[in-house]
C-alpha cells in the first residue's frame, strides 16, 4: 500500500547511509548488550542444540530482532492516529490503513534486518535454511500480534494521551521480562531455587510464562541459533496470543473507527 | 426529481463542547470521568436531496453547520442521529493537499495522495499527465513538495482531488485557491463535470459564483435547514436576511 511506501520512503531521505541506518540501532545495542552482558556479567546462553553454535552475539540478535520489532511497531503505533490528525479529518479512508502502513513498514526493516542475521548465521555454522518456512510463520505470527496491540493503544492514545508514555514504560519493563539478553534457563533455576510463592505452589516461572514473549522469543531462538523442532506448547502459546491480540485490536478499533475524526 | 444522488434524511450531529477537558487516565482513574461538558446541536434535523447531475449548493453564515454536513456527507463524521444515502463513488475535497508528505517529490505524492482518496495505481497512471498539467507544477514535479510554494501547493493538491472522477464530488470552500487563470481551470472542470452528469455539492461564500454554477441550493442558519430549491431564489433569500451593504457580489 501506498501509505506504508510513504513511510518507507520518507523516512531515510536526505541520509546518507539510508536503509542501513534501520541496522544501526540493533547493532549498536548488540554489541553493548555483548560487551555488558556476555562479556562482564558473562551469562552463558549455552551452546546450540543441535547447531553447535556458541557466540553470544549471535544468541543475542536471535531474540534481540524480534524484540525491536515488537517494540518499534508498538511505540511508533501508538501514535499513528494522533500523528495524522489532519489526514483524519480531512479525507476518509480506512483508518486502518494508519497504523498498518506503520506495521508494513516495520515489517520491512525487520525482513532486512533477518535477512542480514540470516547471512551472518550461515557463515558461523547454523544449518538455517531448511527452517525458513517456519521461521517464516513465527515472523507472521509476531507480526499479528504486534498489529492487534498496536491498534489497541493506537486507539487508546486518542481518548487518553497518556497512553504514549505508559507505553514506553511498560516496553522498557516487557523488555526485561522478555528472555532477550538472558536465557529462560536462569529463571527457571533461580525460580526453582526459590519455591513456591507466598506458600502456594505457583513458582515465579508459571507467571513468568504467561509473557506471550517469552514464547516468541523462544521460537525464534529454537529455529534460528538451535535449529531444532520448537516444543509444541511453544506454538499454542504464539498462535493463541496472536488470535487474542489481533480479534481484540480489531473489534475495539472497528468500534472507534467513527469517532475517531471529532475526538481527536 | 429524477434520480437521487445523496438523501441526507433528517441528519443530526451534536458535539461535545467542553468546559473542563482532562485527557488523562489519572482523571479517568480518579473522578471516574475525562470531562464536564455540554451538547451543542450542530446540525438540526437536515433532510434534502440532491439529485444526480446537479450542482448542488450550501449557503449560510459562518458556523451554521455547512462544514459539518459535508463531513457528514464525506464519511468523516458520523451524523448523530437520521442517515445519509449517497449513491456512487464520493469524493471529497475539504482541504487540499492534507496528506503530502514533505519529503517526497510532486510525482511520489500524485500516487500516495491519490491512493489515499482511493483511485487504483492503473488509473493513477493514466491520470497521471492529466493531473501534471491541471496543477501547472510540471517543471517542478521532481522537487520536493516542500519546496514548492504554496500556490503550487494547492494547486496540485487540487490537481489530484478532481482528477479522482468520483460520481459525488463534496468540495469546500476550495475555488478561492489559486489565481484567477486557476480559478478559471476550475469553473471549466466542474462545468464538465456536470455535462458528464455528476454531481457537485459545494459551499462557498461567494454568493455569485453559487448563483451562477449552482441549480439547486440550501440554506442554513444555526444547524437548521431554512430553505431549499432553487438556487436563484434561496441565494435571494439568504441575502434579503442579511443586512443590506454587508455582501457585495
Amino acid at each position: 500500500m501506498n501509505l506504508t511506501m510513504r513511510e518507507i520512503r520518507g523516512k531515510y531521505r536526505r541520509t546518507i547511509f539510508g536503509q542501513l541506518w534501520s541496522l544501526a540501532n540493533p547493532l549498536a545495542l548488540m554489541l553493548i548488550y555483548t560487551v555488558v552482558f556476555g562479556f562482564i556479567l558473562r551469562i552463558e546462553p549455552g551452546k546450540g542444540d543441535p547447531s553447535g553454535l556458541d557466540s553470544f552475539a549471535l544468541w543475542l540478535l536471535c531474540g534481540l530482532l524480534p524484540w525491536t520489532f515488537f517494540a518499534t511497531v508498538l511505540s511508533q503505533g501508538v501514535g499513528s492516529l494522533v500523528g495524522n490528525q489532519n489526514l483524519i479529518q480531512k479525507v476518509y479512508f480506512p483508518r486502518i490503513l494508519l497504523p498498518l502502513s506503520l506495521v508494513g513498514s516495520s515489517v520491512y526493516n525487520w525482513l532486512f534486518e533477518m535477512v542480514v542475521l540470516l547471512i551472518a548465521l550461515t557463515i558461523l555454522g547454523s544449518f538455517v535454511l531448511p527452517w525458513l518456512p517456519l521461521l517464516l510463520v513465527i515472523m507472521m505470527l509476531l507480526a499479528v500480534f504486534a498489529t492487534g496491540i498496536a491498534l489497541l493503544v493506537s486507539v487508546a492514545n486518542v481518548f487518553f494521551r497518556d497512553t504514549q508514555y505508559f507505553l514506553s514504560i511498560i516496553l522498557q519493563i516487557w523488555f526485561l521480562l522478555t528472555p532477550v539478553i538472558y536465557p529462560v534457563s536462569l529463571v527457571k533455576t533461580t525460580s526453582d531455587s526459590a519455591g513456591g510463592l507466598l506458600g502456594t505452589p505457583v513458582i515465579f516461572i508459571d507467571i513468568y510464562q504467561l509473557n506471550p514473549l517469552v514464547h516468541f522469543v523462544e521460537v525464534f531462538r529454537n529455529l534460528l541459533y538451535d535449529n531444532r523442532w520448537p516444543e509444541t506448547a511453544d506454538w499454542v502459546w504464539c498462535m493463541g496470543a496472536s488470535a487474542v491480540s489481533i480479534s481484540l485490536g480489531l473489534l475495539v478499533f472497528r468500534r472507534n473507527e467513527r469517532l475517531l475524526a471529532e475526538s481527536l | 426529481m429524477s434520480e437521487l444522488a445523496v438523501r441526507v434524511d433528517r441528519v443530526s450531529k451534536t458535539f461535545r463542547m467542553y468546559r473542563e477537558r482532562n485527557q488523562t487516565l489519572k482523571s479517568a482513574i480518579m473522578r471516574g470521568r475525562t470531562s464536564v461538558h455540554d451538547t451543542f446541536l450542530a446540525l438540526d434535523d437536515v433532510t434534502f436531496d440532491v439529485p444526480v447531475g446537479s450542482t448542488f449548493g450550501l449557503i449560510g453564515s459562518n458556523g451554521s453547520g455547512k462544514s459539518t454536513l459535508l463531513k457528514c456527507l464525506a464519511h468523516i463524521y458520523s451524523p448523530s442521529a437520521g442517515s445519509i444515502v449517497a449513491t456512487g463513488r464520493v469524493a471529497a475535497m475539504l482541504e487540499v493537499g492534507s496528506g503530502f508528505h514533505s519529503e517526497l517529490s510532486g510525482r511520489e505524492n500524485i500516487f500516495l495522495n491519490g491512493s489515499i482518496l482511493g483511485m487504483s495505481k492503473k488509473e493513477l497512471t493514466i491520470k497521471f499527465d492529466e493531473i501534471v498539467d491541471f496543477s501547472g507544477v510540471e517543471q517542478f514535479i521532481d522537487q520536493p513538495v516542500k519546496n514548492y510554494s504554496s500556490g503550487m501547493y494547492v494547486r496540485l493538491g487540487f490537481a489530484i482531488a478532481i482528477n479522482v472522477n468520483p460520481d459525488i464530488l463534496v468540495v469546500d470552500e476550495v475555488l478561492a485557491v489559486g489565481d484567477a487563470e486557476f480559478q478559471a481551470k476550475c469553473k471549466v472542470k466542474f462545468e464538465d463535470y456536470r455535462m458528464a452528469g455528476k454531481t457537485v455539492i459545494l459551499v462557498s461564500h461567494d454568493l455569485h459564483s453559487v448563483r451562477t454554477m449552482c441549480d439547486q441550493a440550501a440554506w442554513l442558519s444555526h444547524g437548521k435547514l431554512i430553505e431549499v430549491g432553487v438556487a436563484h431564489s434561496v441565494v435571494a433569500a439568504y441575502r434579503k436576511s442579511l443586512p443590506s451593504p454587508a455582501v457585495g457580489d
